[in-house]
């Protein structure tokens, strides 16, 4: 792929190259980019589309799910006609659509202990986009592992979190772990993701283009209700059975 | 000496709805356990048993995670000490 600016994708991308900390350059990083969103529900369809829309260049989307009907209250990139259909599948015919300038993968298939290397291998970003927690930790330890930042968002009624992750540099989520969590269907409104998902892409993005402060070592809450965000210290464990034995 | 715990909304119910809620102590286990003096029904919300935090909640001290070891930590007048519920959903 030709990591310069074709005409069309100057026009395309016009409006935010004109931001000071993008540029032409940054533009053209973005096109070099390979990003991991792991999950193309609630918050996979908030973080592809605007990552997609903003020119990243290679977009790997993993879901083993279907569409159901009781997904389209959040998942707004899938729809009626899609039901039944893998969701990797579903959002990334939308994408493509979106923004035929990029490469969309998409796998359809389980993230696990065995395959979780194999699916992010060649990726410079992962995007948390899952629904459950042990997932989250094998992906955790995946990035750390191969020293990929990871970027992690959780939802839940009307509240979110999100949290960057820099292996071997910031807290990563395991250092948060108390234990097992419940697991299941979580109550949740579309607006929720779609505020979390949003966050995170940016994130990423400024990782991309190394501007801005990232959200290490910090973990920002939402809570859409009150309309507030918080935002709380996370620092390494030195005892973590994830990271704790890197090197700062 | 006075801490204030910040309470989740999911455990508002328990504590007549009241958002912050003043204790003393001098660990943020004490702190803790004055809540529950106050409003019994946050044990089996916070404890999963005596000295044991159920896995999903999460204690910040003064904007700052307490984990690991949080009830033993130290607290001094005018700290803040919120309880949040770790999220899960996608």
């Amino acid at each position: 792929m030709d990591f310069l600016l074709t005409p069309e994708e100057r026009e395309r991308y016009s409006r935010q190259i004109l931001i000071e900390e993008i540029g032409p350059e940054g533009q053209e990083r973005l096109k070099r980019s390979r990003v991991v969103i792991a999950g193309a529900g609630g918050l996979g369809c908030s973080i592809v589309p605007w990552l997609a829309a903003a020119g990243i260049g290679t977009l790997r989307i993993i879901d083993h799910d279907e569409v159901e009907l009781s997904n389209l209250n959040r998942q707004i990139l899938h729809w009626q006609e899609d039901l039944g259909k893998k969701k990797a599948d579903s959002a990334g015919s939308k994408m493509r659509r979106l923004n035929p300038e990029i490469r969309i993968e998409t796998i359809a298939e389980s993230i696990t202990e065995k395959n979780a290397s194999t699916l992010v291998h060649g990726y410079e970003a992962i995007v948390d986009a899952m629904d459950n927690l042990l997932t989250r930790y094998i992906l955790n330890r995946c990035a750390i592992e191969k020293n990929i930042p990871f970027f992690h968002g959780a939802v839940q009624g009307f509240e979110g979190r999100v949290m960057t992750i820099l292996p071997g540099k910031t807290a990563c989520l395991r250092c948060l772990y108390r234990g097992p969590g419940p697991e299941g269907k979580f109550p949740v409104i579309g607006v929720t993701p779609a505020v979390i998902g949003s966050i995170q892409a940016t994130e990423v993005i400024k990782y991309l283009l190394g501007i801005g402060q990232l959200l290490t070592n910090r973990m920002l809450m939402y809570d859409g209700l009150e309309a507030i965000f918080t935002e709380f210290a996370v620092n390494r464990n030195p005892d973590c059975d994830h990271c704790g034995t890197l090197a700062d | 000496m006075s801490v204030k715990i910040h309470i989740h909304s999911t455990h508002r119910r328990f504590t007549e709805g009241r958002e912050v809620v003043a204790v003393e102590g001098k660990t943020v286990g004490e702190c803790l356990n004055h809540l529950v003096r106050q409003f019994p029904d946050m044990q089996k919300a916070i404890f999963a048993k005596k000295d044991k935090l159920h896995n999903i909640v999460e204690v910040y001290l003064n904007h700052a995670s307490a984990h690991p070891n949080e009830l033993p930590k130290p607290v001094q007048d005018g700290d803040e000490i919120h309880l949040i519920l770790m999220l899960a959903g996608g």
